[in-house]
C-alpha cells in the first residue's frame, strides 16, 4: 500500500485536516483555494450579509463557461447553419435542449444577480475606502455580463434574436460622431448579417468570457487584499471604533500603530520588501471571531453552488429556451424589442432617441464607475448616508419600472397596451 | 449549526443528482424510439422464422434522416413514417404506411417536407406536423398538397395539377401583376407574392380571401374579382406553390416537362407562326417546319434554338432564350405537327399576323401579364372602385384616343400617375398608377399602346 499512498501524499502534502496545521495548508498550499484566508470572520459567513450574491454570480458564470463549451461542439456561427445547430440541439442531440436550457437561463439570472450584487454593495456601503476601485471593476463586470448576453442573444439567429439585435445595435448608433461607426465596427456592415454573426461569435465566446475570466480574478483578489469583505453593517452599529488595516492600502499612521503583545497578534510578510514594512494587527477579540475555512467557509460555498446548479436544473427541465422562426430580414416584427435588460433603454429611446440612446446610458455607466469617489461621505451607517441611498434607490426603481413598461406594457407601434389586453395583428 | 449546513448540502447533491437522472431519462426515451419499436413488431410478424423475427427485433433504434442539400433542407420523417418506400407496407396502419405514387419523387430524393410541408428537422409529432408556434409552414391539408408540385414545375402542364395551370393563366389573365410583385416583376400596391408558398398564411385563409377580400382583411385595396369557388382554389394553389428558394440542378431541370403539349405552347406564345409555317400553312419568311425533326438531328435543332447564328450566319431568326426543357418541348411538338395545328394557332389568333397585329397581341398579352387588367379591367372597361379619386373608380381606357395622343398614353405608362382628387381635403385614393419604366422596356409600352388604341372606340360612337 506504500505505493500508493506515495502517490497520495505526492499530491496532497497536507497535514490530516483533523489538525490546525492541515486545515490552514489545505486553503495556502493550494493554488484554487489560496484565494481565500486560511481563516475567516464568523460574521462573514452570514448569509443576510452578502446573500452569497457574488458566490452565485462566479458559479453562474462557470456553469455558463462548461454549457457554452458544450453548445460550441454543435454550433457553427453561419446563418444558414446556425438555426439549422439549434434545431438539432433541440431534436437530436442527446440533453441538448436541457444543456441549451441551462446556458440560456443561467445568463438571465447572472445579468440579474450581478445588478443584486451591486445593489447589495452599495447598500452595505462596500465600496467605500479601500475599495474604491473593486466597484469600478465591479461596474466593469457588470457592463461585460450586459455584454456577453448581448452578444449571445443573436446566436441562435432566430427572428428573436436577429430583430433584438437590430434594434438593440440601433440604439447604440444614436451616440453623436462615433455612433454610426460603433455600430459598424460591431456589425461588419449596416445590417445584422453574416459578419455580424460572425464578430458577435468571436465576442461572445473568446474575447468577453477572457476579459470576464482576468476582472474577475483581480475583483477577488482585490477582496482579499482589502482584509476580506467588508464588515457588516449590524457590527458596525455596535463597534463603531474598529477599523480594519488594510494589506497594501496606503499607509496610515494611526493604523499602523502597534498595540501592546497582550492585547493583539500581528501578523507580518516575513520578506524583504523595500518602503515600509506590512503588517495586520489583530485584537484578540477578533481572533475569537474567526473560523478556518474549511470547512465553514467551504461548505456554505458548496452550499451556495449547488443550490444555483440544482436550481437551474429544476429550470431547465421545466422551460425550454425559446426559439422562434429563422431570422427574416424581411420580415419585421410589431414590436420589435430589444432584449429584455435594453428595454429601459429602448422605452427612453421612444421618448426621445439622443437623452434614451446617449445620455441616459452615458450618465448611468459613468455615475456607477464614479459612485465612490462621488460619495466621499466615510460613514456606511444606513441612517448617516441618506442622500446616497435615495440616489440609487430611485436609480434602481427607475430601471426596473423602464424595464417592466418596456416588457409588459409595449404592444404593436411601441404603443401602451397592458399585458392584460390581447391585441389581434391585423392582417395584411 | 454545521450539522444542518451539511444536510443541506448532502440534500442539494442528491437533488442535483436526482435531476440530472430525471433529464437523462427525459433525454433517452423520446416519442420516435416508441414508434420504431411497433415498426420492428410489424415488421417480424412478417417473418418466417423466430430466428429471423430475433433479428429484425434487434434492429438497433436510430434516428433516420435524408439529407437534401438540393433542396435545401433535413427531413428526418422517416424516423416514424419508417414504411413510406416499402411496399409492403401497404396496407399498414399509419405512421407506417407505404407512400403509393410517388413516381420518380422517390422520399430518398426528395424527402417529405418540400411537398408536405411541415417541420422535416423535428422529431416529435407535434413539432414534425409544424403544428406550433414559430413555425410557419405546417403540414398542407391533403387537399393541397398537390399544389407543391409547382415548387419545382414552375412552367408548363402539370399532369394531374390542372389547378396550378388554371392558377397561373389567372393570374396571369386577370392582372393581379399589377398591384402584385412576383419575382421583381409588378406592382407594389399589394404584398410582393414571391414567396407567398413561405407564408404562415393557410390555405383556407387564402381561398376565402380571394372569394371575398374585404372579409377576411378589412380595408384592403383588392377589388373583389368575384371569382367562383374552383377559381379560387386554383389560385390558392399557384400561391402555395410560390417560392423564391433556388431548387438544386437535379430538382429544377424538373421544373418544366418537355411535352408535346407545353411545346404548343411556347410555339404560340413565341409567335412562331408569324415567320414560320407547318405544312404551307402560317409565315414565309422562315423554312416550313413541317417534318423538320426528319431532316435535322435533335442535336442540331437544340443549336439552332440556342444560337440559331451559329449554324445559319446571317440568320433573321431570333434567341429566345429557351431553357433545355422548353427546347425538348418545341422539339417534341414539332415532331409531330401538322398543317392542322397550324391552321388551330391561326384561327386561335383570328387572322394571319402582319407586324402591327403582332405587337397588338403582344400588347394584349402584356395588359394582361402586367397586370393592366387587373385595375382597367380585361375589356378596358375600368370600374374598380378607388374611393375619392375622381369618378370614384378607375377609369376605363376605352376612350383614350379622345383625350390623349400615343405619346400622352407613353409617358403616362412610362412614369406613373397619381388620380386627381374627387374632393381635395378627403383621403389619398388606394389604388394609383404605377411607373413602369423600370419594370416594361420601351417595346413592350409600345405594344400595350398599340393595344390600346386598336380598342378605342371613337367619340363619335358614344354620341
Amino acid at each position: 500500500m506504500n505505493f500508493f499512498r506515495d502517490i497520495w501524499n505526492s499530491i496532497v502534502r497536507r497535514d490530516s485536516l483533523s489538525t490546525d496545521k492541515g486545515k490552514s495548508e489545505l486553503v495556502f498550499l493550494n493554488v484554487w483555494l489560496h484565494i481565500h484566508p486560511a481563516k475567516v470572520k464568523k460574521e462573514h459567513l452570514r448569509f443576510r450579509h452578502t446573500f452569497y450574491l457574488g458566490f452565485i454570480t462566479f458559479f453562474l458564470f462557470i456553469i455558463l463557461v462548461t454549457t457554452g463549451i458544450a453548445l460550441m461542439c454543435y454550433y457553427r456561427p453561419y446563418p444558414s447553419q446556425a438555426y439549422q445547430d439549434m434545431k438539432d440541439l433541440q431534436f437530436v442531440v442527446f440533453l441538448g435542449p436541457f444543456i441549451r436550457g441551462m446556458h440560456r437561463w443561467a445568463a438571465h439570472l447572472m445579468v440579474i444577480c450581478v445588478f443584486l450584487h451591486m445593489c447589495r454593495v452599495f447598500f452595505t456601503g462596500s465600496y467605500k475606502k479601500p475599495r474604491q476601485f473593486n466597484w469600478v471593476i465591479g461596474v466593469l463586470l457588470l457592463l461585460l455580463t450586459l455584454g456577453l448576453s448581448f452578444t449571445g442573444y443573436l446566436l441562435p439567429w432566430d427572428q428573436l434574436a436577429y430583430w433584438a439585435i437590430t434594434v438593440g445595435t440601433n440604439i447604440g448608433s444614436y451616440a453623436p460622431l462615433v455612433g454610426g461607426q460603433l455600430r459598424e465596427l460591431l456589425l461588419g456592415g449596416h445590417t445584422v448579417g453574416q459578419a455580424a454573426l460572425i464578430r458577435f461569435y468571436v465576442l461572445h465566446v473568446a474575447v468577453l468570457p477572457g476579459l470576464v475570466g482576468l476582472l474577475t480574478i483581480v475583483h477577488f483578489w482585490r477582496v482579499r487584499k482589502d482584509g476580506g469583505l467588508s464588515r457588516p453593517l449590524w457590527k458596525l452599529e455596535r463597534k463603531p471604533v474598529e477599523e480594519l488595516v488594510t494589506i497594501g492600502a496606503p499607509a496610515e499612521p494611526a493604523a499602523l500603530r502597534v498595540s501592546s503583545a497582550a492585547q493583539s497578534k500581528t501578523y507580518g510578510l516575513m520578506e524583504v520588501v523595500t518602503g515600509k514594512p506590512i503588517f495586520e494587527t489583530v485584537s484578540p477579540d477578533e481572533e475569537e471571531d474567526t473560523v478556518f475555512a474549511y470547512p465553514y467557509a467551504f461548505l456554505r460555498e458548496s452550499i451556495a453552488l449547488m443550490g444555483t446548479v440544482v436550481g437551474l436544473m429544476v429550470i431547465s427541465i421545466l422551460y425550454h429556451a425559446p426559439l422562434e422562426e429563422l431570422a427574416n430580414p424581411a420580415k419585421t416584427p410589431n414590436p420589435a424589442k430589444a432584449p429584455w435588460y435594453f428595454l429601459g433603454l429602448q422605452e427612453l429611446v421612444s421618448h426621445s432617441a439622443l437623452v434614451g440612446g446617449v445620455v441616459a446610458p452615458a450618465l448611468m455607466v459613468l455615475a456607477l464607475l464614479a459612485v465612490p469617489y462621488i460619495d466621499r461621505n466615510p460613514s456606511r451607517r444606513l441612517r448617516e448616508r441618506k442622500w446616497a441611498l435615495w440616489l440609487f434607490s430611485a436609480f434602481v426603481v427607475a430601471n426596473l419600472v423602464l424595464i417592466i413598461i418596456g416588457t409588459f406594457f409595449r404592444g404593436p407601434g411601441w404603443a401602451f397596451i397592458p399585458p392584460w389586453v390581447h391585441v389581434v395583428a391585423g392582417a395584411e | 449549526m454545521s450539522r444542518r449546513l451539511s444536510i443541506a448540502f448532502f440534500a442539494l447533491s442528491v437533488a442535483a443528482l436526482v435531476l440530472m437522472i430525471v433529464a437523462i431519462r427525459q433525454a433517452s426515451t423520446p416519442g420516435w424510439k416508441d414508434y420504431q419499436r411497433t415498426f420492428l413488431q410489424l415488421e417480424a410478424q412478417g417473418e418466417p422464422n423466430a430466428a429471423a423475427k430475433a433479428e429484425v427485433l434487434d434492429t438497433p433504434l436510430a434516428i433516420h434522416q435524408v439529407m437534401l442539400p438540393g433542396l435545401q433542407r433535413v427531413d428526418r420523417c422517416t424516423t416514424c413514417h419508417l414504411g413510406v418506400d416499402d411496399p409492403t407496407m401497404k396496407n399498414a396502419p399509419e405512421p407506417f404506411r407505404y407512400h403509393q405514387g410517388l413516381g420518380p419523387h422517390a422520399s430518398t430524393r426528395f424527402g417529405c417536407t418540400i411537398c408536405h410541408g411541415g417541420q422535416g428537422l423535428a422529431t416529435t409529432v407535434k413539432d414534425a406536423h409544424g403544428n406550433v408556434p414559430f413555425w410557419p409552414n405546417p403540414l398542407l391539408p391533403a387537399d393541397y398538397v398537390r399544389a407543391s408540385c409547382g415548387r419545382c414545375h414552375k412552367e408548363g402542364n402539370i399532369p394531374g395539377v390542372p389547378e396550378l395551370t388554371e392558377g397561373r393563366h389567372l393570374f396571369e389573365t386577370e392582372g393581379c401583376h399589377g398591384c402584385h410583385k412576383l419575382d421583381g416583376v409588378g406592382g407594389s400596391i399589394g404584398p410582393d407574392l414571391s414567396e407567398e408558398g413561405a407564408s404562415e398564411r393557410s390555405p383556407q385563409w387564402l381561398e376565402n380571401h380571394f372569394l371575398n377580400p374585404a372579409k377576411v382583411s378589412p380595408g384592403s385595396a383588392m377589388p373583389n374579382f368575384h371569382f367562383t369557388r374552383q377559381q379560387a382554389r386554383d389560385l390558392t394553389y399557384y400561391m402555395l406553390s410560390l417560392t423564391n428558394q433556388q431548387m438544386g440542378t437535379y430538382y429544377s431541370s424538373f421544373n418544366q416537362i418537355p411535352s408535346a403539349g407545353y411545346g404548343r405552347q411556347l410555339f404560340v406564345q413565341k409567335d412562331c407562326i408569324v415567320c414560320h409555317a407547318i405544312g404551307g400553312v402560317g409565315g414565309k419568311t422562315g423554312p416550313d417546319l413541317l417534318d423538320v425533326t426528319k431532316r435535322h438531328s435533335l442535336e442540331w435543332l437544340d443549336e439552332q434554338l440556342v444560337n440559331p447564328q451559329n449554324v445559319y450566319p446571317g440568320s433573321s431568326m431570333p434567341e429566345f432564350d429557351l431553357d433545355t426543357n422548353a427546347r425538348k418541348a418545341l422539339v417534341a411538338f414539332l415532331n409531330s405537327a401538322t398543317s392542322d395545328d397550324a391552321k388551330a394557332i391561326l384561327s386561335g389568333n383570328g387572322h394571319a399576323l402582319n407586324p402591327e397585329d403582332a405587337a397588338i397581341a403582344a400588347g394584349s398579352l402584356d395588359f394582361g401579364r402586367f397586370g393592366c387588367a387587373g385595375c382597367h379591367g380585361a375589356n378596358l372597361q375600368g370600374g374598380v372602385p378607388n374611393p375619392n379619386a375622381q369618378g370614384e373608380e378607375v377609369p376605363s381606357l376605352l376612350h383614350l384616343s379622345s383625350d390623349y395622343t400615343k405619346d400622352d398614353v407613353v409617358e403616362i405608362i412610362r412614369n406613373g400617375r397619381t388620380p386627381p382628387l374627387d374632393n381635395a381635403k378627403g383621403p389619398t385614393p388606394p389604388l394609383y398608377m404605377p411607373a413602369w419604366k423600370n419594370m416594361l422596356s420601351n417595346e413592350d409600352i409600345q405594344q400595350i399602346v398599340a393595344f390600346l388604341w386598336s380598342k378605342q372606340q371613337k367619340a363619335s360612337d358614344s354620341w
